[in-house]
């Protein structure tokens, strides 16, 4: 009854809206999808539960037909050392190569089967197995995700392989620039701590990592306390928890030793790289300051700041319309091909900079403009976009029971957007920017980049 | 590259086995082999890992047949490789420790280079405002010059009553010994009368002795002592009559005769200059 009555009004209305009376044109309004406040209130709650063994599981009922349902640890290359730097990687590298009840082509029989995706990534802090399968093969996705997490077979043959292909990633990736410049700032800004490492390890980890040191590695860091299990789409909560339970009580808790791994804080050094190339026709510019951490306060406007400041590719057709200050002159003055204001945060400390690609001519205009965009954040803020905001939100959500215990809902994110003022944005971005030392990398063509000195230098104005 | 080495066809065992560059304990470890031909990519001759040599042989820029596992060292395989040198012995001590944040000293730190290069701004200023001041005055009066622009006299020499002369600054300067009685005298003068209104005791330290410049404030010519009528000088050019404290008192000089600085070191000299 209601959808027929629904379905007449939206006829009267586009009838009317044909005609194209501005009157009757508003009466289209009301029949718009959910409005901005209503989707906040209406997001679905996120449910979490803890086992006994301390592993923590959650998830998000949407009633979907699919769902992705993932495990989440805590666990990267910043719990890594020099020694087995790269350990992490290789090991998801042999995770999807057969487990201790399904060899290899087994296991990859199982998930194709169910039409499902599973994947992995490695990251500085966080590990993660997820899959993507339909909502009524949940069961046996968990139990394929345990098996895949608690009993990787890790075969000798196998791990002589995966040598070979890990080497060639590093190869590969070194095509990779964006990449390579953003490692190289990890590199040199906390160079001598843990989080300097780089998810992919130096090629000589990677030639001489053996078993018993990636058996080792599982043994220190795949840990209940450690670990989330979580799921998003048509999944039952309870159904989730029984099947945890099921697979994941025989997941340790306990360090051998009682060494229990605690992340020191990862000093930030303002230093430099330059990977000079006269052949690459492009150069790669990063530079980065001592960011916030994942649970600080300062996050939010540290994320308005950045959207303030926003992102530009060639591809972008605004012109001279761009919301972006650095946007418009990138536009105007042909200043780079692409920029991109980033924060990395970590559980401690973080990364706030931006990057970008320019042509070598133009490097040092850029550098100059991108610092005066930071000076005037610090100087003063306009209000900032807040939807590029949100939607970078929708990333995190597991890493924030991760970091902070529980998720934090989008209407609370929204309160927290909406209570960011302009002079907050400045204050902070001061007590982050003003008068700190960069980290600056640069990979390429980069002679023109200017001296350390002179870009330290342009990171305070007289002013009193 | 693994895709390159597919494609080749034929030659995809060859790529393969030099590409590969891993020993492991199940996998012998397989001799490089250089393909010979056209497609040699390393001028032996060539200055090997110097920037031009190496300029488009890294791994990243293109298919490169690498060469065996025992390769120069130094040429790096990833950028993973590269390793950010220990700078420990130029550290300040507070950020030594790498597991410790930077920044609750990083404030310290600022203000302690600041007030450093505050401090040597301001030695730095001073130190070029003595260098720049030196050579500027030296082209002023040489010490010689100076010397003689001052003038030592010995009062005992002169007598009461008399008038010496002597030359100083390329100037006739008049030294008198007055009598009681012309002290007296200049003293009781009614200022109002005078031309150049000035007291006696304005014009001299010690009353009993009077230095002027003889030069006579009408044009210039030099008065002759104890003449004229006023028991002083009187200038022979046009007629100026001056007091015995230099005073004009008749005449067409419009100005008393000028007193320089000068002062006495003990009794019995004068410093004049």
């Amino acid at each position: 009854m209601a959808a027929s009555v629904c379905r007449v009004g939206s006829t009267v209305g586009r009838v009317l809206a044909k005609n194209r009376s501005p009157i009757l044109l508003s009466l289209r309004r009301g029949q718009a999808s959910v409005s901005y406040a209503q989707s906040l209130v209406g997001a679905p709650e996120t449910r979490l539960t803890a086992l006994d063994n301390g592993l923590r599981v959650a998830s998000e009922e949407t009633g979907h037909a699919t769902c992705t349902v993932g495990l989440w640890i805590s666990t990267g290359s910043r719990y890594e050392s020099e020694k087995n730097n790269g350990a992490g990687f290789f090991l998801e590298h042999l995770a999807f190569k057969g487990t201790k009840k399904h060899p290899q082509t087994a296991l990859e029989q199982q998930v194709e089967s169910m039409g499902a995706h599973l994947s992995a990534y490695t990251s500085r802090e966080h590990t993660a197995y997820y899959m993507k399968t339909l909502s009524k093969d949940l069961p046996k996705a968990v139990e394929l995700l345990s098996e895949v997490v608690q009993n990787c077979s890790l075969s000798e043959a196998e791990i002589e392989q995966q040598r070979g292909v890990v080497l060639r990633e590093l190869e590969e990736i070194g095509g990779n620039l964006q990449e390579v410049c953003l490692d190289l700032l990890h590199a040199t800004a906390f160079q001598g701590t843990p989080l300097g490492h780089s998810v992919l390890g130096p090629s000589s980890n990677a030639r001489t990592l053996t078993r018993q040191d990636l058996v080792d590695y599982i043994n220190s860091h795949y840990k209940a306390p450690r670990m989330v299990l979580a799921a998003a789409g048509g999944v039952n909560h309870d159904e989730l928890v029984d099947l945890a339970k099921t697979h994941f009580s025989g997941v340790s808790f306990e360090y051998e030793g009682d060494a229990v791994p605690v992340l020191s804080p990862c000093r930030f050094t303002g230093s430099e790289i330059r990977m000079r190339d006269d052949g690459l026709p492009l150069a790669h510019v990063a530079i980065a300051v001592e960011g916030a951490s994942a649970a600080s306060p300062d996050i939010v406007p540290l994320m308005v700041a950045n959207s303030i400041i926003g992102s530009f590719d060639l591809t972008f057709g605004g012109g001279k319309n761009l919301s972006s200050r650095l946007a418009r002159l990138a536009v105007e003055e042909k200043l780079c091909h692409s920029f991109q204001a980033f924060h990395s945060s970590y559980s401690d400390t973080g990364l706030f900079g931006i990057h970008f690609v320019a042509d070598k001519h133009y490097i040092e205009d850029m550098m100059h403009w991108s610092q005066n965009a930071w000076s005037v954040m610090t100087g003063h803020a306009e209000r900032a976009p807040k939807l590029y905001v949100v939607l970078s939100y929708e990333n995190g959500h597991i890493l924030h029971i991760l970091n902070y215990g529980r998720r934090i809902p989008l209407a609370e994110w929204d309160a927290r957007i909406d209570a960011v003022t302009p002079r907050l944005v400045r204050d902070i971005c001061s007590k982050y920017i003003y008068d700190k030392c960069p980290a600056v990398v640069a990979v390429g063509p980069c002679e023109q980049l200017p001296d350390y000195n002179r870009v330290r230098s342009a990171m305070y104005w007289l002013r009193f | 590259m693994m895709s390159l080495a597919a494609r080749s066809g034929a030659f995809s065992p060859y790529m393969q086995a030099t590409a590969f560059a891993v020993a492991g304990p199940l996998k012998a470890l397989l001799p490089g082999v250089v393909l010979n031909g056209e497609k040699i990519v390393l001028n032996p001759k060539k200055q090997f890992l110097c920037r031009e040599s190496l300029n488009g042989q890294s791994p990243m820029r293109g298919p490169v047949v690498t060469v065996s596992i025992n390769g120069p060292t130094g040429v790096r395989f990833a950028h993973t490789d590269v390793r950010v040198p220990d700078f420990s012995d130029y550290r300040r001590p507070e950020v030594l420790d790498p597991n410790k944040s930077s920044q609750d000293s990083s404030e310290s730190r600022r203000i302690f280079s600041y007030l450093v290069t505050g401090a040597t701004t301001v030695v730095g200023v001073y130190a070029a405002k003595t260098v720049v001041t030196q050579f500027v005055s030296s082209m002023s009066a040489s010490a010689d010059v100076l010397a003689l622009s001052k003038i030592e006299i010995k009062l005992g020499d002169i007598p009461e009553g008399k008038n010496m002369t002597f030359k100083w600054r390329g100037k006739p300067l008049f030294v008198r010994h007055r009598t009681e009685k012309e002290i007296a005298a200049e003293a009781e003068v009614n200022i109002s009368e005078l031309r150049d209104p000035q007291h006696d005791k304005d014009r001299v330290l010690n009353p009993s002795w009077v230095i002027v410049l003889g030069v006579c404030t009408h044009l210039g010519c030099v008065p002759i002592a104890n003449a004229g009528d006023f028991g002083g000088y009187y200038c022979p050019c046009h007629g100026s009559h001056y007091d015995a404290s230099g005073r004009i008192r008749k005449g067409p000089a419009p100005l008393n005769l000028e007193v320089p600085f000068y002062e006495f070191p003990d009794e019995d000299t004068v410093v004049v200059g």
